[in-house]
């Protein structure tokens, strides 16, 4: 009796340690996100004379700071907003239709050997480093773009289509992986009822890969929209097209540090990430843990 | 029935040809040099009509690898377009003098002894693979830690986890200017001294702290899949035999871990290994060495990924950064293999 | 039929697929292409995107951006010719820029060059001007093999910079900075007076090496190689095309001088300062002297003119950086030219320049960009807070010109400004050691 009571003492003592240490290194983890947003309010001579306090701060210096930086025609921030947006999420599409499809017809035919050739193939281009493909890319693009007569380069069509070759490999592994695991009995039934082939993954597939196609589509989607080098590459640094991540490097890199404004940019390309992750956090994190545990 | 076959037949071999046509009109147009805007469009057009009309061939016998076909086609052209192309080119552009538009010759190895006989390269390799070994330490070490209090019974489990995870949303370019502006402006503020984006030293240390703090968060997450898998029964077990928590942790969690770690080293070993957005926003490469192999570098912070970057970008020379990627792929190549290797051998083994 | 509609689906999907391969067919009418699944289709082709949407111009000028904008649209205005503004920092490599849109087929139609290696990237594809108007009115165009391929747009000067105001207060003579000891002095008396001044720091002298390379590697360095040389006069410059050599005893000289500049900077800004930092600084009267050039009067009465009216909107001059005694000269040049590429637009933009160097063009790029006009037809006089000084040094002609341009390209941003990074911060500890790095570092350079 009176040692489980020091027990449960002991475990509460323990219990509040932890939670301060806890609170500590989250501290440590969100000051900077502290930091952002505290001197998206502020003007560039108080952030400079004192970043970590309160002094200075106004909603209406944040509206300033908004209406400039959404305003500054070299940032051109909706228009890189709107950019990266339609980019990741017609990719995103895309690459959970087209990756379905490949994934099914190669885990149905796994007995074929071209079926285990190409699903070898893209096993072992997942350590393939984007260094090594990118120069060529960009050289091949251009060639090709100019010879068939359609812009590959500075285009968003291009860099989805670019996309989609990158996400390929990895999305196609993690849905074979799970196609494979769906009982085969269920397509013959529907073959018997007499659905077509692309009848029945379309409508007995395809509803089946919800879970896995939430995967992919976080894994792909934290990609690529957070992505620089490769718009960076087929876009140009300060080209027509271009994605948060270029218009924010493009912006910043010019000896006009005016944090003021590069604070609150760098805040509102924060916060759509941050919304979506309110909102899906469980799918998001066990997306990432799944992409790492299978990848 | 009957002419409903004939029809769709009639239909499907319309649609073929017509696609064909537009195929073979938009290739006669791109060889004979014509910049007829019209061309691309119809390149696409003719064989998109080409797979609709393959598509509603009227066969019972091949409509099922029609149907492979059509559903293989878009993933594994734009894959061989955007990656195998490219890396085959790319290995072959490595032997020449090819300057990003085209080359003149071929010269062998040339330009892998030339990278060889930098002495900023070989710095870069030297300070990548220091920095994939801290990063692969600590980043596990604080994962781990993390994961550890994460399952420890603390209160606002959930709050703690999503914060701690946080910074993994957010791309390196946008969190290389927010700890830019931490080290430069804050940090100098609150202790005083120089920014520790300055010196080589502090800077790869600054590069490892901002690294860290982007990736433990993700890691820990699983190591907390990991931990919660370990079976109720085992601990229970455990502690019937009258294991402490520390016995319990050395004894039986972490053996109990081992394919979790190896997962988990393979991840940040591989992804330091291409470290790039925040290398490049934090430092760009700065920093100096006052003598290294006889020569001041200025390129203390630069790792290869970087290296790469500017050698072709910035200073203009394709093969040589061509070379140097090749390279690049052929180290991350080898570290793949050894953990396909231990992986597979842990798999034998349980 | 059931079966023919999922076909639709499915077609439609692969020709949204297949459409984001191209450019052309924006997304709807790529939708609308698979019912209207027959061989008219092929005439839905979208145009190309061509070059009639007016002119583009890469200007290399980050802070008279709005200005040229403004130009820009009173320009349209008259003509009906619209003219793109591209503005790049100096973070940014301009030139490897355009070389990624060269290679990305996405040239501007003007852009900027400063030096001979940034022509020479160019060789051949650049337009000769000579034929053009404003060529017989200035003396600063650029000219190589190739013809006249550079427009001058501004004239700089590189002095050190000092307010004018504070110096009187604090009794110093400007005029009495000829030689070494005297900048000494001079640096000692407003140290001692900092207080009563008001001043952070004697001098705003930065060595920030990721983005501020160019103001030591390239400006500072100037000095080294020009200061007290008449206009045409390349020694120190012929020697560095020589294997990367410098002449060490002048050198040592300079860099005495920049070591006083590391000593009584702002520490705050020393290292690891930016530029806007660095000028925000002398314009609210912190710092007495600046090593920026001309070029900041412009956003010391724009983006800063609310500090420095506070500051008392005071007098600004330059002294000759006297690193040796005699030295009694400052640097005067074109920083750098606009160049026109030989395409389709060509006509369009020479015609866009010889619009700027004509009242119109240059009441704005004088009266508002704070430019000093390299053209003698030229009436308007800036109302820069450095215009006057430089008019001064320009009458008595005492003006050196600068030949960065024939430095090694790159060689600011790959070799010298972490140089003098490591000198601010003391791993270089001396003047003699910062010496011999730099003469090691810059023969390895040239020796690449």
């Amino acid at each position: 009796m009176e040692e489980g009571r020091m027990v449960g003492k002991a475990a509460k003592v323990r219990r509040v340690v932890l939670t301060i240490v806890g609170t500590i290194i989250a501290a440590y983890v969100l000051f900077p996100f502290y930091l952002v947003v505290l001197n998206a309010f502020k003007a560039q001579t108080s952030i400079v004379a004192s970043p970590i306090s309160f002094m200075g701060a106004s909603f209406d210096q944040l509206k300033t700071n908004l209406s400039s930086v959404v305003n500054n025609s070299n940032f051109n921030f909706w228009y890189a907003f709107g950019t990266s947006f339609i980019i990741t999420v017609v990719s995103l599409v895309l690459l959970a239709l087209f990756g379905a499809m490949a994934a099914w017809v190669i885990s149905r035919n796994n007995k074929k050997k071209w079926s285990a050739v190409i699903y070898m193939i893209f096993i072992a281009s997942m350590i393939i480093p984007f260094q090594v493909v990118m120069l060529p890319l960009i050289s091949t693009f251009r060639d090709v773009g100019k010879f068939i007569g359609i812009s590959m380069l500075q285009s968003v069509p291009g860099i989805v289509f670019a996309y989609c070759g990158f996400g390929g490999a990895m999305t196609v592994f993690i849905l074979t992986g799970f196609i494979k695991g769906i009982p085969y009995d269920l397509e013959e039934a529907a073959a018997i009822d007499g659905c077509s082939p692309e009848g029945t993954f379309f409508r007995v597939i395809f509803p089946l890969l919800k879970p896995v196609i939430t995967t992919v589509t976080i894994l792909n989607g934290m990609w690529i929209w957070n992505d620089y080098l490769l718009p960076s590459l087929m876009l140009g640094q300060n080209g027509k097209v271009k994605t948060l991540p270029v218009a924010v490097q493009a912006f910043v890199g010019s000896y006009v540090k005016q944090w003021d404004l590069i604070l609150t940019a760098a805040l509102l390309a924060i916060i759509p990430m941050i919304i979506i992750f309110l909102f899906a956090q469980k799918q998001i994190m066990n997306g990432m843990i799944e992409g790492a545990v299978k990848g | 029935m009957k002419t409903n076959s004939t029809g769709s037949k009639m239909f499907s071999l319309i649609l073929l040809a017509a696609g064909l046509i537009g195929l073979i009109g938009a290739l006669a147009m791109d060889f004979s040099g014509s910049q007829n805007a019209v061309r691309g469009p119809m390149l696409i057009i003719g064989v998109v009509l080409f797979f609709v009309g393959l598509y509603f061939f009227p066969t019972l016998k091949y409509h099922r690898q029609i149907v492979y076909v059509i559903f293989l086609f878009p993933l594994l052209f734009s894959f061989a377009v955007t990656v195998i192309i490219p890396l085959l080119l790319g290995i072959g552009y490595s032997f020449t003098d090819w300057t990003g538009i085209k080359f003149t010759q071929v010269v062998g190895f040339a330009n892998y002894i030339a990278m060889f006989k930098d002495p900023a390269f070989i710095w870069s390799i030297f300070i990548t693979f220091i920095f994939v070994v801290m990063n692969m330490v600590l980043v596990n070490l604080f994962a781990f830690l993390l994961a550890l209090l994460c399952t420890s019974g603390m209160k606002g489990v959930g709050f703690f986890r999503a914060s701690y995870f946080l910074p993994n949303l957010i791309g390196g370019i946008v969190l290389g200017y927010i700890w830019q502006f931490v080290f430069n402006n804050v940090l100098i503020k609150i202790t005083g001294g120089i920014s520790w984006l300055v010196q080589t030293r502090t800077a790869l240390m600054a590069i490892v702290i901002v690294y860290i703090w982007q990736y433990a968060g993700y890691i820990m997450l699983i190591y907390v899949t990991g931990l919660t898998q370990i079976p109720g029964d085992v601990l229970e077990a455990a502690k019937i035999d009258g294991a402490n928590a520390t016995q319990t942790l050395f004894e039986v969690k972490i053996p109990m871990l081992a394919s979790t770690f190896t997962i988990c080293t393979f991840l940040t070993l591989t992804s330091a290994f291409k470290q790039f957005d925040v290398n490049m926003a934090l430092t760009n490469g700065t920093g100096s060495v006052p003598n290294f192999l006889g020569n001041y570098l200025s390129n203390g912070t630069q790792m290869l990924a970087l290296n790469i970057y500017n050698t072709a970008i910035a200073k203009n020379n394709y093969a040589l950064g061509q070379a140097k990627a090749v390279l690049f792929f052929i180290i991350l190549a080898c570290v793949s293999l050894v953990q396909v290797r231990i992986s597979n051998k842990r798999e034998v083994e349980l | 039929m059931k079966k023919k509609l999922l076909a639709m689906v499915m077609a439609g999907a692969m020709v949204l697929g297949l459409a984001a391969c191209g450019e052309a067919a924006p997304a709807p009418a790529a939708g609308d292409a698979a019912p209207a699944a027959d061989a008219g289709a092929a005439e839905t082709a979208a145009p190309s995107g061509g070059s009639g949407e007016g002119i583009r111009l890469v200007n290399g000028k980050i802070e008279v951006d709005a200005m040229l904008k403004e130009a820009a649209a009173l320009y349209e205005e008259e003509t009906g010719k619209h003219v793109e503004i591209e503005s790049m920092g100096g973070g940014v490599n301009i030139q490897d820029t355009l070389k990624g849109y060269y290679q990305a087929d996405n040239m501007p139609d003007i852009f900027v060059c400063g030096s001979d290696a940034d022509f020479g990237n160019w060789d051949g594809m650049l337009v000769d001007m000579s034929g053009e108007k404003w060529a017989s009115d200035t003396d600063a165009a650029y000219k190589n093999d190739f013809g006249t391929i550079g427009f001058p747009y501004t004239t700089e000067a590189i002095g050190l910079a000092y307010n004018a105001d504070l110096l009187e207060k604090a009794g110093v003579d400007p005029k009495s900075i000829t030689g070494p000891d005297a900048m000494k002095k001079a640096f000692e008396t407003l140290d001692s007076k900092k207080d009563e001044l008001g001043l952070t720091a004697v001098i705003g002298w930065c060595t920030e090496p990721k983005d501020l390379y160019w103001s030591t590697g390239s400006h500072s360095f100037a000095n080294y190689l020009d200061s007290g040389l008449s206009r045409d006069d390349t020694t120190y410059s012929d020697m560095l095309a020589d294997g990367g050599k410098i002449d060490e005893t002048r050198f040592e000289h300079y860099a005495e001088m920049v070591g006083l500049f590391n000593q009584y900077s702002d520490p705050a800004l020393l290292t690891s300062g930016t530029y806007d930092q660095q000028i925000l600084g002398f314009a609210s009267g912190k710092y007495a002297f600046v090593t920026q050039g001309s070029w900041i009067g412009a956003t010391m009465t724009s983006d800063d003119k609310d500090a420095y009216a506070e500051a008392g909107n005071f007098k600004c001059g330059m002294a000759p950086y006297a690193f040796e005694d005699g030295i009694d000269t400052i640097l005067t040049n074109s920083p750098s030219w606009w160049a026109v590429f030989d395409n389709d637009n060509k006509a369009d933009s020479l015609a866009f320049l010889q619009w700027l160097s004509e009242d119109k063009g240059q009441e704005i790029l004088v009266m508002k960009a704070g430019f000093i006009s390299p053209f003698k037809s030229c009436t308007f006089v800036a109302e820069d807070p450095f215009a006057a000084t430089i008019s001064e040094y320009t009458a008595a002609g005492k003006t050196s010109s600068w030949h960065w341009l024939k430095n090694k390209a790159g060689m600011d941003q790959n070799a010298l400004g972490q140089v003098y990074a490591d000198y601010a911060l003391g791993t270089i500890p001396d003047a003699k050691a910062f010496t011999s790095t730099v003469s090691q570092v810059l023969q390895q350079y040239y020796a690449e």
